[in-house]
């Protein structure tokens, strides 16, 4: 057991360092050279030497008893969970210290601790409980939340089931050991005071009776002067060290119903199986939790220490120490899924049916992409389309119980994708406008829409390209007909205010307004959705508003902008 | 009266103090106001990539209202139109109306479109009214010219957004002139303030946001008043990195409605936010300051409109 328990304790160790060591190695940076762990490690600490030599040292204790301890920012999120993981992680850690960690350390805060006496015997069984309803509560979630957007992943579920069988094994093994005759046998014959067969029997009896056992020589009904006579050998023998059996509520009631069944299977084996069970699990949750979202216990306290003292809101300043907080931000997800309930995206998430615009999921497949690992360029460009179909609202880096700056990552995983030379579509919507606000890699944003250009320019004619024009068969469909009431009176052009930008509007913007509308109105709607024009319209509805014959031009131009990006995504075949 | 707050993606992490002085404006006059966390984006964003993407989140946040049993109140103008755009295509459309509700149940929602959707300017103008708000002024201002920006989405396509007189709107106008200030009749009012380019085609963007701060400037405003949440963060922010080019530039300063009614009603600046308002700094705080005082006599300004036989400034 002691090599288990150091096999266990090393993989722990080295999986710490391995996370730890990825914190200071790894990341999404869009520009300038990567940094190694050697420049990170003391700019990290020089920013965190700063901290603690600040007022923001009395931030940091806030954030330590409000973020971390009272998981204040998950209470907001919701009461349900906040209980389900205050549950688990209460109960949980009290039983690590009380139990887990041997009678040593217990013994060092209550002197007069003993597993078996009062009020210990009874804590015990409390704190399990406190997990298994916490358990219970995070199930029920899980199963029943609705709509489920964010789907329980492997891990997920893994992660529950190895709580579940730590506590579940325990509460069971304990029962067992109540109503094991095997176990009574050898406590009675290494501390049973017992003069003769007669007391023997009595002390069975009174243990069969009343603490649970499963008795092998005693019968029912129990003689209650036996029982009498075995309460009186049991308080001179056992009592001193063993409190009534009842106290462990659980346990007992355990004990009541699997007692019978273990005793037919032979109770000393199935002490020693379950033993092994609650043992091994235990040490393979310790084994595994470096490398899984159980890692969350040590980086989800850094990340909310972090997001106490910096928040979400300011731009960074230490790219090396951004660079930082993004890895320890990745490593804290717990894939809780709070962020994707409220994004502002959600229902994009529905109409393109793509996973990458919840937050949640974006998280999940970066960690990959921040670790270096290969990804295939279907999911990324998947993946960079969701990370675009994004209101920047910012409501992910508000809501995350875990403090992770997801405003920061997403725009430099948005860059750092785009840079790869995959084009987006998406920057042709307004959701560039905050990104234009903030001006953060704007020198990046103008290269990609350069590129979009290109394309454009390839896939689509100009009509100084073409011999002629001439009237298509079938009408330009662009989800109205109302372009065909034009009658070129103009009245569009001259009144766009962008048309009027220019003294030469037609060299900057291919085709003008009622010029586009012609072109619909002889069926060539290609031409139309290659000018430029669509894409310099401010969609201030001026000209539509003003039309003599309810062309509805603005909406028009909408359609075209959408069948456009749709020829361009599709390969340029639509 | 209690309505569904309905505030859009910028304005809470961008323009907070739109929504904080709104509630506080509001408050004065028995409007309560509900926050609903599941409205998520009106889809306005995604309008130049797909249509029905655009419509979806409207009819979810109007669905989501209709279960409350309240209207929506909205302050950005991108939001009012494409909340007000999701209402008239489905009710032309009951195709995709049951496609969408189809969507819309796996959240126990459905969308009727009893519910209405108003723009904060009209819950002022119609549901409290012009003459109520004066009962409570505490303050006017006098000689403050302000240049109103309308913005295009709350005016056009009229059919859609149905707020006011698309040529000749006048419910803004009278909210101003009830602050005592001047609403003023400059170039560019009922025009694009770019913010529909930013980010796709900034130079387009930048030269329409250029020409109405021009044409504000040219019309003597000390303040530009932008009534949508996009023109504001144009003119509170994008005018600060496109015109920060000399050291000789002045900013011109940005004043929202609210805040300007709630100072007029004797509301804390600190709560207005009118210093969270980037173009605002001290020196033009104190001029706002030197501007207000108590009302003047409302009866003396009647009969002088009435002689000219004019309500308009």
């Amino acid at each position: 057991m002691k090599i288990l328990l150091g096999i266990a304790l090393l993989i722990f160790l080295a999986g710490i360092l391995y996370r730890g060591r990825s914190w200071f190695s790894q990341g999404i940076q869009p520009t300038g050279q990567p940094q190694s762990p050697a420049s990170r490690i003391p700019t990290a600490l020089r920013g965190l030497g700063a901290t603690l030599a600040s007022t923001d040292l009395l931030v940091l204790g806030k954030t330590l008893i409000t973020d971390v301890l009272l998981q204040k920012r998950l209470l907001a999120k919701s009461v349900r969970r906040w209980l389900a993981h205050s549950l688990i992680f209460v109960g949980f850690l009290l039983l690590l210290f009380m139990h887990g960690l041997g009678t040593g350390v217990s013994e060092f805060f209550f002197p007069s601790y003993y597993s078996t006496l009062q009020p210990f015997l009874t804590l015990r069984n409390v704190f399990g409980l406190l997990v298994l309803v916490g358990l219970a509560i995070s199930l029920h979630r899980r199963l029943t939340d609705k709509p489920q957007r964010v789907k329980s992943l492997a891990s997920d579920w893994l992660a529950l089931t190895f709580v579940a069988t730590i506590i579940i094994s325990g509460f069971l093994l304990e029962g067992v050991k109540i109503s094991s005759f095997d176990a009574y046998q050898a406590m009675v014959d290494d501390y049973g005071d017992v003069a003769d067969e007669a007391e023997e029997l009595a002390l069975e009896t009174y243990w069969a009776a009343e603490q649970g056992l499963v008795p092998v020589n005693a019968v029912k009904p129990y003689d209650s002067a036996l029982v009498e006579a075995g309460r009186e050998i049991s308080s001179r023998s056992c009592t001193e060290c063993h409190a009534p059996a009842t106290g462990a509520f659980v346990s007992f009631s355990v004990a009541k119903v699997i007692g019978p069944l273990a005793s037919a299977l032979g109770d000393g084996g199935v002490v020693t199986v379950l033993f092994t069970l609650h043992l091994l699990s235990c040490l393979a949750l310790l084994a595994w939790l470096p490398f899984s979202k159980m890692f969350h216990v040590i980086s989800v306290p850094v990340s909310l220490l972090i997001n106490g003292v910096l928040g979400f809101k300011k731009d960074p300043a230490e790219p090396a120490n951004t660079l930082t907080r993004q890895m320890i931000g990745l490593s804290a997800c717990t894939h809780c899924g709070a962020c994707s309930e409220l994004c502002s995206a959600l229902m994009f998430y529905e109409s393109f049916q793509n996973d990458f615009i919840l937050p949640s999921e974006k998280v999940q497949l970066l960690k990959k992409v921040a670790a270096g690992q290969p990804v295939d360029r279907a999911t990324l460009t998947h993946l960079q389309k969701g990370l675009y179909i994004c209101t920047s609202c910012d409501r992910c880096s508000t809501v995350c119980p875990s403090g992770i700056n997801l405003r920061e990552l997403f725009v430099s995983a948005r860059y750092y994708l785009l840079g790869r030379g995959i084009p987006e579509t998406s920057l042709l919507s307004h959701f560039s406008f905050p990104l234009a606000l903030a001006r953060r890699f704007a020198d990046e944003h103008l290269q990609a829409l350069k590129k979009l250009h290109e394309l454009f320019n390839q896939r689509f004619r100009k009509l100084a390209d073409l011999s002629g024009l001439s009237l298509a068969s079938t009408p330009a469909s662009v989800g109205t007909d109302s372009y065909r009431s034009c009658y070129t009176c103009q009245r569009c052009t001259n009144i766009c205010p962008v048309v009027r930008l220019y003294d030469d509007p037609v060299e900057h913007l291919d085709l003008l307004p009622h010029q586009i509308i012609y072109s619909l109105g002889i069926g060539n709607r290609e031409l139309a959705m290659g000018a430029r024009m669509i894409w310099s319209c401010s969609t201030c509805y001026l000209c539509q508003e003003h039309c003599p014959n309810q062309v509805e031009l603005t909406d028009i131009f909408y359609r075209l902008k959408n069948a456009a990006i749709k020829t361009i995504d599709s390969g340029g075949t639509a | 009266m209690k309505l569904a707050f309905f505030q859009g993606c910028n304005i809470p992490i961008r323009i907070e103090q739109y929504a904080v002085s709104t509630q506080a404006v509001l408050q004065r006059f028995g409007v309560e106001l509900a926050v609903v966390p599941e409205f998520t984006c009106c889809g306005y964003p995604v309008r130049n990539v797909d249509e029905e993407s655009y419509i979806m989140p409207s009819v979810r946040n109007l669905a989501i209202a209709e279960k409350m049993g309240l209207d929506i109140m909205v302050i950005c103008n991108c939001c009012f139109a494409s909340l007000q755009k999701a209402r008239s295509v489905l009710a032309g459309d009951p195709q995709l109306a049951g496609k969408i509700n189809q969507l819309l149940a796996k959240e126990d929602l459905h969308y009727t479109g009893t519910g209405e959707v108003k723009h904060f300017l009209t819950v002022l103008h119609e549901d409290i009214g012009v003459e109520e708000i004066k009962n409570q002024l505490v303050n006017q201002f006098s000689g403050l010219d302000l240049a109103v920006i309308l913005g295009c989405h709350i005016l056009r396509p009229r059919e859609v957004t149905q707020f006011d007189d698309s040529f000749v709107p006048a419910i803004t106008d009278d909210l101003v002139r009830l602050t005592g200030a001047t609403c003023l009749d400059w170039q560019g009012r009922l025009e694009c303030c770019g913010a529909a380019l930013a980010g796709l085609n900034n130079e387009v963007a930048d030269r329409l946001l250029n020409e109405k701060i021009n044409g504000a400037r040219a019309a003597g405003a000390a303040f530009m008043v932008p009534i949508c949440s996009y023109c504001h963060l144009q003119f509170d922010t994008n005018q600060l990195q496109v015109r920060a080019g000399g050291p000789d530039y002045e900013t011109l300063p940005v004043l929202l409605y609210p805040q300007l009614l709630g100072l007029c009603l004797g509301i804390d600046e600190k709560i207005l936010g009118i210093e969270q308002n980037n173009t605002v700094n001290d020196r033009v705080l104190d001029q706002l300051r030197d501007l207000l005082g108590p009302p003047v006599e409302d009866k003396k300004k009647k009969r002088r409109s009435a002689k000219t036989g004019t309500t308009h400034e």
